[in-house]
């Protein structure tokens, strides 16, 4: 049982932590965990998503790391890029990996726990404030335990050259492995940066991730901000990520899911000031009886904000797809404008979609679309290309990948769109 | 060429075509008219390979083959090409792609070589200017935000550069103005050559002036009820149908 083996984790990293704002912090998250439990399909939220094929297996934290690795990592897309490098595995730094190419000495790219030392003041400030534990039981676990992770921090005014990417690998060669990652991106007023968050993972064993990444945007910043979960094997993953945003940032974030035993994405947006641009895209394509869940949350707390939100998949084999797609227009978010869509194909009898948009609109000078479909390829579009001379399966393959490269575009970086739809056109 | 013997053919225990025969020969032009709902596009999908239409009685042979046994690729393959009433939007497929695949898939069939990446865009910009296609929209995804008449024109620029053996035209004229109707009809001229045949389904007797057709045929309940020579569609333009129904209201009840 997982429970048993979180517990004594806690109690073997407090008989060695050291007193401070850091433990107390930790040990409130611990408390809220264990009040709260694992998540169960009784919780509203959590509905369709069972996690007792996590919590009925053991997983560890550890902190070996095998040389295979490198190879991993040097086979991968993300590291042809001119990019600054975090890889982690399972949860831990790998500094031979790593490497920063940014000049500018007052940005700061490191891992959290050296961040924790050099930085505390900003890290003080920042950790913990957005991606709240009271009630979320995963982040409070998260917290409780969380292993390493990035640390990002841009001050006022400066651009961060090249993208950062957050490489992570779970490697389940010898033991089921537990990584509890966690990321803290503080980019302040007028910056900008770009994010590629990355998963993968090795080994014949199961790996489970549970990462809480948060990110703060300071007034008029701009982030990219791109995720791609592409784990082999048995993998479960629970991704938390939250954006509080202050006025007139922009923020455009993808998700991009490939691969997966279970993924549950938790992906919130805080707009606390006016101006502000969320966009939210995300691909996922399934296959066998993989189970991805993106449960979304926009925050539309003040006036005059802007969001766009498009999730699409493509389901194969026995996979089950949910989509949750939560927009709140708080009271006096007036003139707020929040779109919404999923859309889904489904190539399979045996796959199966779950789609749920929720719109909470408070104030009343708004305007908010959302859609939701599950279907098939359009028939129409498969006989005209088929009339054409074009086989069915290459028409299909034509249709589906002009689908799917409608997300993948929105990934600001050439290299790697090409890179990923020469990978989706491989699953497809 | 084409050699329809009663064809019957249904859409959702509908009946529409009720014994079509029809004739096409090598280098003749057919056009086909008749009132709205007589089942002239369903003639045409039938033929193209549409799944969701049930043939229920007749044949169909293409150059000696059972056209209706085959897939709807290996019919475009083996030469024949419908111009749609209505394009379909595919928004991601870029026409220059979608038109290299097709062409290359066909050469594949044919047992050719796949035509060079230099070769094809020279081929492609030819048709292009033939029909006058801008640049920009063959660089934009297929027929997506097209006009009505640019999606037309984009059928006839498909046409010519499949140069397929039989082309059926189905309301091509529609929606076109007096310039690209007569580049449409130009595309189609330029592309006859003795051996290569039309079907042109029109409503209109104008674009008859720019494509003279061999023979006229009126469809009519799902039946081909009146044939003719060029002559004929000039006196439909004049009559309208109400003869013509007349005609086979009488008939029915002899
Ligand atoms: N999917 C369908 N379901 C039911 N009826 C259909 C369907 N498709 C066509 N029909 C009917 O079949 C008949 C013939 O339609 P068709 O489109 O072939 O006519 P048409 O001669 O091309 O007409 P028009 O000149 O208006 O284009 C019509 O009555 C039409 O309503
Ligand atoms: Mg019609």
């Amino acid at each position: 049982m997982l429970l048993e083996t979180i517990k004594k984790d806690f109690i073997q990293y407090k008989s060695q932590a050291e007193s401070g704002e850091f433990l107390t912090l930790r040990e409130a998250a611990f408390a809220e965990f264990e009040k709260l439990g694992f998540p169960t399909t009784k919780h509203e939220e959590w509905k369709y998503t069972n996690l007792k094929s996590i919590t009925d297996n053991t997983f560890q934290s550890t902190c070996e790391i095998k040389s295979l690795v490198n190879e991993l990592f040097n086979a991968s897309i993300e590291s042809k890029l001119t990019a600054n490098f975090l890889v982690f595995v399972n949860g831990s730094l790998v500094n031979e990996l790593s490497k920063i190419i940014e000049k500018d000495n007052s940005i700061v790219i490191s891992s959290l726990a050296t961040a924790r030392k050099n930085n505390q003041v900003i890290f003080n400030q920042h950790f913990g404030k957005y991606a709240k534990v009271e009630g979320q039981a995963m982040n409070a676990l998260n917290t409780a335990l969380l292993s390493d992770g990035a640390f990002v921090f841009v001050p006022d005014g400066k651009t961060v050259a090249h993208p950062v990417v957050i490489f992570n690998i779970s490697d389940a060669s010898d033991i089921n492995v537990l990584a509890q990652p966690r990321n803290l991106i503080i980019v302040e007023e007028q910056c900008t940066l770009t994010i590629v968050e990355t998963y993968y993972a090795t080994g014949i064993n199961a790996s489970f991730t549970n990462v809480v990444t948060e990110t703060y945007a300071g007034k008029g910043a701009h982030v990219e901000h791109y995720k791609i979960q592409q784990q082999a094997g048995v993998c479960y993953q629970n991704n938390f990520t939250q954006f509080f945003q202050e006025a007139d940032t922009n923020i455009n974030h993808v998700t991009l899911t490939l691969d997966g035993t279970l993924v549950r994405n938790n992906l919130h947006f805080y707009m606390n000031g006016e101006n502000c641009n969320s966009l939210l895209y995300g691909l996922y394509v399934t296959d066998n009886n993989d189970f991805v869940d993106n449960h979304t949350r926009v925050d539309h707390a003040k006036p005059n904000c802007f969001s766009d939100e498009k999730y699409k998949g493509i389901l194969k084999g026995h996979s089950t797809a949910v989509f949750n797609g939560k927009i709140m227009v708080h009271l006096d978010a007036q003139k707020t404008n929040a779109y919404q869509r999923n859309q889904n194909i489904l190539l399979s009898d045996d796959a199966t979609v779950n789609t749920k948009p929720q719109l909470e609109i408070f104030a009343d000078d708004v305007k908010c679309t959302h859609g939701a479909t599950v279907g098939e390829l359009d028939e129409e579009s498969m006989f005209y290309l088929r009339s054409r001379g074009i086989p069915e399966n290459m028409a299909r393959k034509l249709l589906l990948t002009a689908y799917a490269f409608d997300i993948a575009e929105k990934i600001k970086i050439p290299e790697l769109v090409e890179l990923l739809e020469q990978k989706i056109d491989g699953k497809l | 060429m084409l050699e329809i013997k009663d064809l019957k053919a249904e859409i959702e225990g509908k009946k529409i075509l009720n014994g079509i025969n029809l004739v096409v020969k090598p280098g003749e032009v057919h056009a086909i008219m008749g009132p709205n709902g007589a089942g002239k596009s369903t003639l045409s999908a039938v033929l193209a390979g549409r799944a969701d239409y049930a043939v229920k009685g007749g044949e169909v042979s293409f150059n000696g083959n059972d056209l209706l046994e085959m897939s709807p690729e290996d019919r475009a393959r083996e030469g024949v090409f419908l111009a749609f009433q209505y394009p379909v939007e595919i928004p991601g497929v870029s026409t220059t792609n979608f038109l290299k695949t097709a062409i290359n898939e066909k050469r594949k069939y044919l047992g050719l070589e796949p035509m060079e990446a230099t070769a094809f865009l020279k081929f492609m910009r030819e048709k292009m200017e033939l029909m006058e296609m801008d640049k920009a929209l063959t660089s934009r995804s297929l027929n997506e935000g097209f006009s009505g008449g640019e999606k037309k024109r984009n059928e006839v620029f498909q046409m010519a550069m499949l140069e397929p053996k039989l082309t059926i035209m189905d309301e091509t004229d529609s929606g076109l103005d007096i310039d690209a109707l007569r580049l449409v009809s130009a595309g189609v001229n330029k592309l006859k050559d003795g051996e290569r045949s039309f079907v042109v389904i029109t409503h209109y007797q104008r674009l008859l002036d720019y494509i003279v057709p061999d023979f006229v045929h009126v469809l009519y309940k799902g039946r081909i009820v009146k044939s003719g020579d060029a002559s004929l569609a000039k006196e439909l333009e004049a009559k309208g149908y109400d003869w013509i129904k007349a005609e086979v209201e009488q008939e029915a009840n002899t």
